[in-house]
């Protein structure tokens, strides 16, 4: 069946919702993007999706029941091609779900890949081509500054001399960004905000320690999912870093031979792939144990098959080097307090880690 | 005198411990939370200050400390000058009394965790995260439901000479497999033995899993108590296991030991009136944002002292002399 008109949503994935509700937007559709993810959602999703399925797809279909109480009626999935997790039947079995529980939906599912985005987005927006390499254009824009602006506050977070001054900069440039839809519009936007941050006054010599997130690409870049770690160990005078988010994850697919490289910084390690981000939490690991940081947080979705597949590599990674190391399994059971309470104790030991390293 | 005052709260005990400036132990207690820690604080609080009556001190509070898992509750309720999680607290504990420690192993009501430390500092840790298995509520229970008082349970098990093995992946296939071996006729110490086996076993296999645990090893918590549990440790690791003194309130003492170490100007401490007035917490649900938060409300005698839980500040923020 094919429904007239369609109301375009699709998963909530942190800070990055805001391009994509500007993509299809650009493209002239009716976009209803999903609202921040909460334990409503959570506990909503949860209750449709199979059981032992991970967290994420958890998450979406609880995005997906929110967006279609407001009007949605097509859904836009990714499935990943390739040795990939089980994100690549996401679609079907999210299709699957939210069809058997009555609701009547749109899956358009389209690959990891240029072309058949391409198509499927031609398909659905009836756009002209130049019409969808605007967007696109706009997209990647929007996108390329939401991952910048994450940086600068890992950066400026720790080291505000006003507490809080950075998040609630973060939080109404994000919603000015979402605000704007005419791309003549954004530099002028986009130079006033790195103006205000460039203005946070910090302590620009503070000796902080520093710690890589490492794991999973949706529970690492998504604060709801991972209970806003970043925020809570940058607010404890933690510097964070992680390599792993959309821009990544788009070059590799984009120029494969990285994973040629990864695989062979790894190979003391691991010979093979293990699926998903695996192989690429161990590089990133190795990578923070070279350059001297002081802690690396796993996190990942409870039963995520490559990610729990690492892990004991990652805990020998841990042995071998001294560096503090917290692998957290994250899913809707989990409860805040027990998360602040693994968080509060890692930074007391990378806070020791990085005095006895002056010693 | 100056002392200083840690209070740990945990899903079921609360425990308290008062140091003098010289890090001595004037004072410990160990009680029930019975579900309630608000109760549980201000019942500890009217024992310390009936000890403080009973034996004529010269007592000034210089500092609180708190932490378990009610710590921010009863940090809020006591005035408490430093919130500190239960791992660093355990941590300092234990190797003030004993500095060479390398492992603590500490199973409590609902929490199970391991501490490495090296020099006195603890360099990794772990806690239970999805299962709960083997934690004292468990043993509890059972307890309970064989109608042994759980201060003989751990005897009982030393009385086994050929323990039984008990599945032990999940506490509810755990007592399945238990009431399925009483049945088949095993004696109940055997059975016991097997279970305090399992339990140790199932917290090396999750919670210890690739850690590197190195001798001196020290148990700590209220499950160290339990001899059968010590027992099993032992035999599973094939080392000595060390339970010190003071092992069931090293949380407490950690803590006290912490703020003793960077102390207040002047202590917020709310005093030992706290014990008799009136402390409701309540929440409800934020719906300025999409994130929904929790908040938490705590009244003293009605009027509020603290909000939490909240991710903006909106309502954390709020000075207290606002409202």
């Amino acid at each position: 069946m094919k429904i007239q008109k369609p109301k375009i949503t699709f998963a909530r994935w942190g800070n990055y919702t805001i391009a994509f509700k500007t993509l299809f937007k650009q493209l002239g559709l009716e976009v209803i993007s999903p609202e921040k993810t909460n334990s409503q959602t959570i506990a909503e999703g949860a209750k449709l999706a199979p059981e032992m399925y991970c967290l994420p797809l958890k998450v979406n279909i609880g995005n997906y029941l929110e967006t279609i109480r407001r009007g949605a009626n097509t859904i836009f999935m990714v499935t990943a091609l390739g040795g990939s997790c089980r994100l690549r039947y996401y679609g079907a079995v999210q299709d699957k779900v939210l069809k058997e529980a009555g609701y009547k939906v749109d899956f358009v599912i389209f690959d990891q890949d240029p072309r058949n985005i391409y198509s499927k987005i031609k398909e659905i927006s009836a756009a002209s081509p130049w019409q969808i390499f605007k967007a696109a254009r706009f997209f990647f824009k929007k996108l390329r500054f939401i991952e910048k602006l994450e940086k600068m506050v890992q950066y400026s977070r720790p080291r505000e001399i006003e507490k809080g001054m950075t998040d609630k900069l973060l939080i109404e440039t994000f919603m000015e960004l979402d605000r704007i839809e005419k791309e003549k519009d954004y530099p002028k936007f986009k130079r006033e905000a790195l103006r205000k941050f460039s203005e946070i006054k910090i302590e620009k010599n503070k000796d902080i320690p520093k710690v890589g997130l490492i794991g999973e690409i949706y529970t690492v870049s998504d604060p709801i999912i991972n209970f806003e770690a970043e925020r809570k160990l940058g607010e404890e005078g933690i510097e964070v870093h992680r390599e792993m988010d959309l821009t990544y994850h788009l070059k590799k697919k984009i120029f494969p031979w990285k994973d040629w490289i990864i695989q062979k910084k790894i190979n003391p390690y691991l010979k093979s792939t293990v699926g998903g981000h695996g192989r690429d939490a161990i590089y990133e690991m190795l990578d923070y144990v070279k350059k001297g940081f002081d802690g690396v947080i796993h996190l990942l979705p409870a039963f995520c098959m490559p990610e729990i597949t690492v892990r004991p590599i990652l805990e020998k990674i841990h042995q071998e080097s001294g560096i503090p190391f917290l692998s957290l399994s994250l899913d809707e059971q989990v409860a805040e307090a027990g998360i602040n309470t693994r968080l509060e104790a890692f930074v007391d030991v990378v806070t020791n880690h990085h005095k006895s390293k002056k010693l | 005198m100056r002392t200083y005052l840690g209070i740990d709260v945990g899903s079921i005990s609360t425990k308290l411990v008062l140091i003098n400036e010289k890090n001595q132990i004037l004072y410990h207690l160990y009680i029930r939370t019975e579900g309630n820690p608000i109760l549980a604080v201000q019942r500890g609080l009217k024992n310390l200050k009936e000890y403080i009556k009973d034996n004529s001190l010269e007592i000034e509070i210089a500092g609180v400390g708190t932490t378990g898992s009610a710590r921010y509750l009863a940090g809020v309720i006591t005035g408490a000058d430093l919130i500190k999680n239960e791992i660093t607290a355990h941590a300092m504990g234990t190797s003030f009394l004993t500095p060479d420690v390398r492992t603590i192993i500490e199973i409590g009501g609902q929490d199970s965790k391991i501490i490495i430390l090296e020099n006195g500092v603890a360099v990794d840790f772990a806690m239970n995260l999805i299962c709960a298995a083997g934690t004292g509520s468990f043993l509890d229970a059972q307890a309970f439901r064989l109608k042994i008082p759980i201060e003989k349970f751990g005897d009982l098990a030393l009385k086994s000479k050929k323990p039984t093995s008990i599945g032990s992946r999940c506490t509810v296939f755990c007592e399945s497999d238990m009431i399925h071996k009483q049945q088949i006729g095993h004696k109940i110490e055997d059975i016991v033995a097997g279970l305090c086996q399992g339990l140790a076993r199932n917290f090396l296999a999750n919670v210890a899993k690739g850690k590197n645990i190195q001798p001196p090893i020290i148990f700590l918590g209220g499950v160290s108590e339990n001899m059968g549990m010590r027992k099993a440790f032992e035999d599973a690791l094939q080392q000595k296991i060390t339970v010190p003194p003071y092992n069931t309130v090293m949380g407490a003492f950690g803590v006290a030991l912490l703020i003793k170490q960077n102390p207040s100007q002047k202590t917020k401490f709310l005093g030992f009136g706290i014990s008799n007035k009136d402390i409701k917490c309540t929440s409800f649900q934020c719906k300025g944002c999409p994130n929904h938060c929790e908040v938490i409300e705590a009244r003293i005698d009605g009027k509020i002292v603290a909000r939490w839980g909240d991710r903006c500040g909106k309502w954390s923020n709020l000075s207290v002399t606002d409202l």
